[in-house]
């Protein structure tokens, strides 16, 4: 008994400092506290259950994730949560960069991206994840949620590591796109840029207009 | 004689620069490019930006104070002989 005991401390102690980046691992996927928690829980069991097959002295956060995300495949065929199709349409890699220079924000700001983004509020962002195609939402919600490499998150989710460097690279390229249609659509770059005095020398003319007079 | 990369040579690496997957020595080659290239700084700079900006945000997320309790209960009370594969 006090092995079984000592088996399930070891076990929560393994669990307990990696429980946040699975819950948010789970919560990004699921878009849904309520599933989150009981992806978490299932995947809970299903590791402590098999935690004779872990391999101590690997890494436990990557183990337990695998069989996190297993669970959430085995659950999106059941409940065929398939995702809006987002427009596919390949753009540039700095789509985002050109998309703000052409607004002018470059010219009022040392760190536009950092400008723009800390203006998008989270929500926004926590959406945008849903609107990626399935097999891109793991290895982008993967990617962000923690500082794997490729090379783990290719393990994770059993797939070849091209597989996800291609995946995680076209993901960056439609969140762009999203990202400045919230921008757009909230209004961020026109309210930031009145906002903003130019600088003289830069002072763009299409700026002019929001200039008050002295 | 020093290997110098391109401006597009070193746009094409810089997805996989900033996930920190290049080799030693391209990423070495990548550095010095941003050290004499302010666009290609300035592009990477942004790209770098937008990134840990969305990570953060995402990040964000918090553990419901009750998930914690349940797991526990739930490990407790799990009975492993009695959980089979469907
Ligand atoms: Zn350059």
């Amino acid at each position: 008994m006090a092995g079984i005991k000592g088996a399930a401390k070891l076990f929560e102690s393994n669990l307990e400092p990696i429980l946040g980046v699975a819950y948010g691992v789970a919560f990004h996927l699921t878009h849904n506290a309520a599933d989150a928690e009981d992806l978490v829980q299932e995947a809970a069991v299903k590791s402590f259950c098999g935690f004779h097959n872990f391999q101590a002295d690997t890494n436990f956060k990557a183990w337990f994730l695998k069989i996190l995300t297993n669970a959430f495949f085995k659950r999106c065929k059941k409940k065929r949560c398939e995702p809006e199709i987002v427009d596919l349409e390949e753009n540039s890699a700095l789509y985002l960069y050109n998309q703000t220079c052409k607004a002018g924000l470059h010219k009022v700001s040392d760190d536009p991206a950092t400008d723009l983004l800390r203006r998008i509020d989270a929500e926004h962002i926590t959406a945008m994840m849903k609107l990626l195609p399935s097999e891109y939402q793991i290895v982008t919600v993967l990617y962000f949620m923690d500082e794997f490499s490729y090379q783990e998150i290719a393990e994770i989710i059993d797939c070849p590591v091209g597989t996800v460097r291609s995946r995680l690279h076209r993901s960056r390229k439609i969140l762009q796109k999203l990202l400045w249609r919230v921008a757009e659509e909230q209004g961020i770059v026109s309210k930031y840029l009145n906002a903003q005095i130019p600088k003289e020398n830069d002072r763009p003319n299409d700026l002019r207009g929001n200039i008050q007079a002295a | 004689m020093i290997d110098q990369m391109t401006c597009e040579e070193t746009f094409r690496r810089l997805d996989d620069f900033l996930d920190h997957e290049l080799s030693a020595s391209e990423c070495l080659l990548v550095q010095e490019h941003l050290e004499i290239c302010t666009i290609c700084a300035a592009e990477f700079k942004f790209e770098a930006g937008i990134w840990s900006e969305v990570r953060a945000k995402l990040q964000r997320t918090t553990v419901p104070p009750s998930l914690r309790e349940k797991v526990t209960r739930l490990l407790r009370d799990t009975n492993c002989s009695d959980s089979t594969e469907k």
